[in-house]
């Protein structure tokens, strides 16, 4: 159709639908698959996929050198996330009766396979069922430059890659201290992680290799092939620092897997920001209007720019303002929907604050099918908001706005003659705070998926945690 | 880099050979259209169809049938001429996903009527089909 003389109006629950089921990144990975494997008939292989439906299966491959923990975080990432650990050890364990007794003394010899028979390794478990259903976690695989491009030209691919990092000195004395218990493979530490039961206590025995000269040749080993192994997983990789308590590590890996990426998705941002009075809502909004070209509804402002404008609505309300009564919901609601349902705002997206206040209103929000896709809570304190409201004064012969803290007045004659708003009086703003905390319990069990930020910090600051908070994902829920 | 060029080659040719991008389009567009509960299983049942339908010589059901076209053809042409000029024929066959930005369309000088532009159309769509 002619874009030029009749502009497409695309409707709004597209859009919405389309987040919503994540249509995008289903459609991206199916269309990865076909390109990996390129099958002749891809019909078939696509209901196939379809069917697997494992698309936010964890795909994870922990890198580090000798003594980071590599094992234990795996270990305790595959118990939590229910997945498969994926070892050199387990690898070679199932396969060590099949292998040819030449090649089976070679390993017991030097505890390396050729890089071929590793991928083969590999490739087979991957494709068996309970690797497909819940994920797989690599455990220091691979090791070199090469597997690392053979695994990946097999079609491969990992979501998420950790690697460990310490200094080599603290891996060297840590080294020392390792003990493995026979049975169930655990590895323990001397003086870290020393088990709670005797008897797995008296089970436990020193594994070999781990002397100081072993450890710092293999040291050497890793820094070596590591730094070429990195630029392999641009986008995916995170390091960690290994030098801190287990626990501390895990909870990182944890929440670093947990996290989508930043997808290519077609994305219009439909925020809103909740908060007290004084919070910065405001300002927010105005900074991100103006640089992602959202519309910025201020609901006050729209309703008095109806008044002023004296149309149908600003007719109904001027009693409510004349008395300075809350304007009732219904009559907001529907100057809201008339802004909201002009063109630019479906297509740019928009940014929202000063409404909803309290549940009933934002059910209605919902109702009206103008959902937001982003909501962020900022929280300020009492006495920061009292600080910031209580020391703006007018300049009656200017207009200029100052703030007797942070944008005083250049002169002692403007000081002089500035007046302070009756709105901004200390008791008045303690009423409009009160009355907002009031509701704002109800709000945040409303809005699940909401971001609480830290308000009280410099504006450009705060713009920065609310533009990460659009531009990420959303973040997944634990089960 | 030899072997990497290939690779994107040949997949660029996988791509092309089977019409994939055209069924992509296909299916995100009737996703977003009908807006199904289950988007996997309604994604299921169209690619389901779409090879039994290969497999018995049964007409797929198509996206835009007759009386569409006919109403895409009287929105391009509001004052009733009978014809539409070849620019607007190029962007509503673009539109359809039926032909590349790039592909060169011959400009016969002549407007294109609605006999015309339906026989494109259908010609097209059935070529696409037939590779399914």
């Amino acid at each position: 159709m002619d874009a030029t003389t009749a502009p497409h109006r695309i409707p709004a629950e597209m859009p919405q639908y389309g987040e919503a089921n994540h249509i995008f990144e289903l459609m991206q990975t199916m269309l990865e698959q076909l390109l990996i494997h390129q099958p002749e008939d891809p019909v078939s292989f696509m209901i196939k996929h379809l069917n697997r439906n494992n698309d936010n299966v964890p795909k994870i491959i922990i890198l580090g050198p000798p003594a980071s923990g590599k094992t234990t975080i795996a270990m305790w990432l595959c118990k939590h996330l229910n997945s498969n650990l994926l070892s050199m050890q387990n690898l070679i364990g199932r396969e060590l009766q099949f292998m040819n007794p030449e090649m089976k003394r070679q390993y017991l010899r030097t505890k390396m396979i050729p890089s071929a028979l590793l991928v083969r390794l590999i490739e087979d478990r991957l494709e068996e069922e309970d690797c497909i259903k819940r994920g797989w976690i690599l455990d220091g695989i691979p090791e070199t430059r090469e597997q690392a491009l053979t695994i990946q030209s097999q079609g491969i691919i990992p979501r998420h890659v950790v690697v460990l990092s310490a200094l080599d000195t603290v891996l060297i004395e840590r080294n020392l201290g390792k003990r493995v218990d026979p049975q169930t493979g655990e590895i323990y530490h001397t003086t870290f992680d020393w088990p709670p039961e005797s008897d797995i206590q008296n089970r436990l025995v020193v594994p070999p290799g781990i002397s100081e000269m072993e450890t710092a040749r293999k040291l050497l080993e890793y820094h070596r092939n590591i730094v070429r192994i990195i630029p392999s997983y641009p986008k995916i990789l995170k390091v960690i620092s290994a030098d801190q308590p287990c626990v501390d590590v895990f909870y990182q890996a944890l929440t670093y897997v947990q996290t989508h990426h930043r997808s290519n998705a077609p994305f219009t941002p439909r925020v809103l920001l909740c908060g007290p009075t004084g919070s910065g809502k405001s300002l927010q909004a105005a900074l991100l209007a103006q640089k992602y070209s959202l519309v910025n509804v201020c609901c006050g402002q729209l309703l008095k720019e109806a008044v002023a404008d004296k149309t149908q609505f600003g007719e109904l309300i001027r009693p409510f303002f004349e008395k300075q009564m809350v304007v009732p919901d219904s009559l907001v609601v529907k100057v809201l929907t008339q802004r909201l349902d002009h063109q630019d705002s479906i297509q740019k997206g928009w940014v929202m604050h000063g409404f909803p206040r309290d549940q009933d209103q934002a059910h209605m929000l919902d109702t009206l099918g103008y959902e937001p896709n982003r909501v962020f809570f900022l929280n300020v304190p009492l006495d920061s908001i009292i600080e910031r409201l209580t020391l703006r004064r007018t300049d009656p012969v200017t207009g200029e706005r100052y703030h007797l803290l942070y944008k005083p007045p250049p002169t002692m004659e403007i000081q002089a003659r500035l007046l302070q708003n009756p709105k901004d009086s200390e008791e008045q703003v303690k009423l409009k705070v009160d009355l907002f905390y009031r509701n704002s319990a109800d709000l945040e069990q409303f809005y699940k998926q909401a971001i609480t930020l830290n308000g009280d910090q410099d504006p450009y600051t705060v713009f920065e945690y609310v533009e990460s908070g659009i531009i990420n994902p959303l973040p997944k829920k634990v089960p | 880099m030899e072997a990497a060029e290939s690779r994107e080659t040949q997949a660029r040719e996988y791509l092309r050979k089977h019409r994939i991008p055209e069924l992509l389009t296909y299916l995100t567009s009737s996703l977003l259209f009908f807006r199904p509960e289950h988007p996997r299983d309604y994604l299921i049942t169209i690619l389901e169809r779409l090879r039994i339908a290969k497999l018995t010589g049964i007409a797929f059901p198509f996206y835009m049938d007759n009386s569409n076209i006919v109403s895409m053809f009287e929105m391009m042409d509001p004052s009733n001429r009978g014809t539409i000029s070849f620019v607007q024929y190029k962007e509503a066959l673009q539109t359809l996903g039926l032909c590349t930005p790039d592909e060169v369309l011959k400009d016969t000088g002549r407007s294109i009527s609605l006999d015309n532009f339906r026989d494109e159309v259908n010609k097209r769509t059935e070529e696409i089909y037939a590779t399914f």
